[in-house]
């Protein structure tokens, strides 16, 4: 018989050959219990277990105590445990759907509480495959108190771990709030959601008719909320969106950061770089393809890709370098700074600091987009939320000019008063306390009554301030941008800062 | 039928498509003016332009209509 010859440390030393396979098949047959009701439901392919295990590296994972149940057949309620990705380690924790939808019991959320104490204490990032209908009502008010323990953590982890949730079917109340105390989010189409009530409750309170998807489908939270920040088409999409993620980012705070080797940059867009830029600032280009003509070739994460598109949010390297680029994008709404524009700038710079990440920020902004309708979503605490950001982040900072940079935008876009450690402007580019139309407005205010043609003559000392004031050789020579550069010298200055800055933490 | 909108608050500053002109995805319609910036507005499909809504000069709030496009018209 095979099974005596592989002998199992906890079969007594005389036990005999009867009494040792009924222990072997009481093991098995626990195993084979533990995931017997766990059939996928719903638009679901794939099983808590199957997911956690694409996840990882093939063949990493291992669950976290398997036999962990509150209740026959149905075990914890979710499949924790550890694996790694390309080699690094990382703690998973998948909710099984298929036991009572997902919802959070009182052992459940001892076991999510577990994996994160055990991804705190080591230092590993945690992934968590959200599947939940929210706190399980059963099990009253020790749902609530274990939900609320998975909070605390999720909030202690921050200052230490890098947190994703993956949304990956309807995630109402708990599940949901989860998600908003970690890191990043990303939500399959059409299959996950986000709500504290469903369409149900929303009904009956509100009378409102709306679906799952009007309510928290991934468009509503990836294009308007913000809720999200990244939306795919399937499961696979996002366990590869997610080990991309995990490839930018230290295990955590102080970890070693995952250099590459330095690539060039894309040698058409290097070619491109120079005319890359309308010289007449009121045309908006595409900035992408300035951030492609100085950052090595190969692989971006943009974040919140279609929220608040005037900003660019994205992880990509410089020299080798993981590192966070924030960047005007002129090609959408013009490129301004608005409320929604400065959160999601202001949380993804806070986030490079957390974990140590050069923060590159590429400038060309009109100005905060003035206006009842910003005022009124409050775009002064938005907008003090993206200083406040780049002042506490300590990793390296380096800001370049690419065109424009007027009044309080040109200070929030990472200027040397924030503590950025290098600052360049590009030569033609233009920094001033306003754009020169308003300027000449208020400085000739008198003149320009009392002119004939007031529109030439505005348009005339616009053009005396566009090169007298405006131009970057004031703020160079004023200290307050170190240099004035060509945009083909800007790959070589960035690479040569970051060395600098990054000296002696390989 | 759909509306080529206003993505942002701005000033109508140019319109550039007429009303029955024919247009493709990508085509400029009109050119908005907000914070010195010209910004453009595209159609989002082929179609034929069927009304242009809005008037140079004019001030549109984000998510106004702006120029109406018939998809069906170009088949």
């Amino acid at each position: 018989m095979s099974q005596r010859e592989t002998p199992s440390v906890l079969s007594a030393p005389d036990a005999g050959p009867v009494e040792e396979q009924g222990h072997r098949s009481m093991l098995t047959q626990r195993r084979a219990d533990r995931f017997a009701h766990v059939e996928p439901k719903g638009k679901r392919v794939y099983t808590a277990l199957q997911r956690a295990e694409m996840l990882v590296d093939d063949g990493s994972f291992v669950a976290m105590t398997p036999l962990r149940s509150a209740g026959a057949g149905q075990g914890s309620g979710v499949v924790a445990g550890w694996g790694t990705t390309d080699g690094h380690p990382l703690v998973v924790v998948s909710h099984d759907a298929a036991v009572a939808s997902g919802a959070i019991g009182a052992v459940m959320a001892e076991s999510i509480q577990k994996a994160q104490r055990f991804a705190i204490d080591k230092g590993y990032p945690i992934v968590y495959i959200n599947d939940s209908g929210g706190a399980r009502i059963h099990d009253g008010i020790f749902a609530l108190h274990g939900c609320g323990g998975i909070f605390a953590l999720n909030i202690e982890a921050q200052k230490r771990i890098p947190q994703i949730s993956l949304i990956l079917g309807p995630c109402a109340g708990a599940a949901a709030y989860s998600p908003a105390l970690t890191d990043w989010t990303i939500m399959v189409k059409e299959q996950g959601q986000m709500f504290l009530t469903g369409p149900d409750i929303v009904k009956a309170a509100t009378g409102e008719d709306a679906s799952a998807e009007d309510i928290g489908g991934s468009d509503l939270h990836t294009r308007v909320s913000g809720v999200a920040h990244l939306e795919v088409d399937s499961e696979e999409e996002a366990f590869h969106a997610t080990r991309l993620l995990l490839s930018f980012l230290p295990t955590h705070k102080g970890g070693a950061q995952k250099r590459h080797s330095s690539v060039p940059a894309n040698p058409g867009a290097v070619e491109r770089l120079p005319g890359i830029v309308p010289e007449k600032s009121s045309i908006v280009f595409d900035m992408n393809a300035v951030i492609d003509g100085v950052l090595d070739n190969g692989a971006r994460l943009e974040l919140m890709p279609t929220h608040a598109p005037s900003i660019l949010t994205l992880f990509a390297r410089l020299d080798g370098h993981a590192v966070g680029v924030i960047a005007n994008q002129p090609n959408a709404r013009g490129g301004i700074l608005d409320s929604k524009a400065a959160v999601k700038a202001a949380r993804f710079v806070d986030f490079c600091g957390r974990f140590d990440l050069p923060v590159v920020t590429f400038v060309d902004v009109p100005g905060f987009l003035p206006g009842t309708v910003e005022e009124g979503r409050g775009i002064i605490t938005h907008g003090a939320k993206l200083l406040k950001a780049y002042v506490e982040t300590t990793s390296p900072k380096l800001t370049v000019v690419v065109r424009k940079a007027y009044g309080g935008a040109y200070i929030a876009m990472g200027a040397a008063s924030l503590g950025a450690d290098v600052n360049w402007a590009w030569a033609q580019s233009e920094i001033a306390v306003m754009g020169p139309g308003g300027a000449v407005a208020l400085l000739h205010r008198r003149a320009l009554k009392e002119a004939e043609e007031p529109t030439v003559l505005r348009d005339e000392l616009a053009a005396v301030y566009r090169e007298e004031v405006a131009r970057p050789y004031l703020a160079a020579e004023a200290g307050i941008v170190d240099d004035v550069i060509h945009p083909e010298e800007t790959r070589d200055r960035m690479t040569a800062a970051l060395r600098m800055l990054t000296a002696g933490t390989d | 039928m759909f509306a080529a909108r206003a993505e942002i608050v701005a000033n109508v500053w140019k319109i550039v498509a007429r009303e029955g002109d024919q247009v493709g995805a990508g085509d400029v319609l009109a050119i908005l003016e907000t914070m010195k910036m010209e910004i453009p507005v595209y159609a989002e499909a082929p179609g034929f332009v069927s009304k242009i809504l809005v008037e140079v000069g004019q001030i549109v709030q984000e998510g106004d209509p702006l120029i109406e496009i018939d998809e069906t018209a170009s088949a």
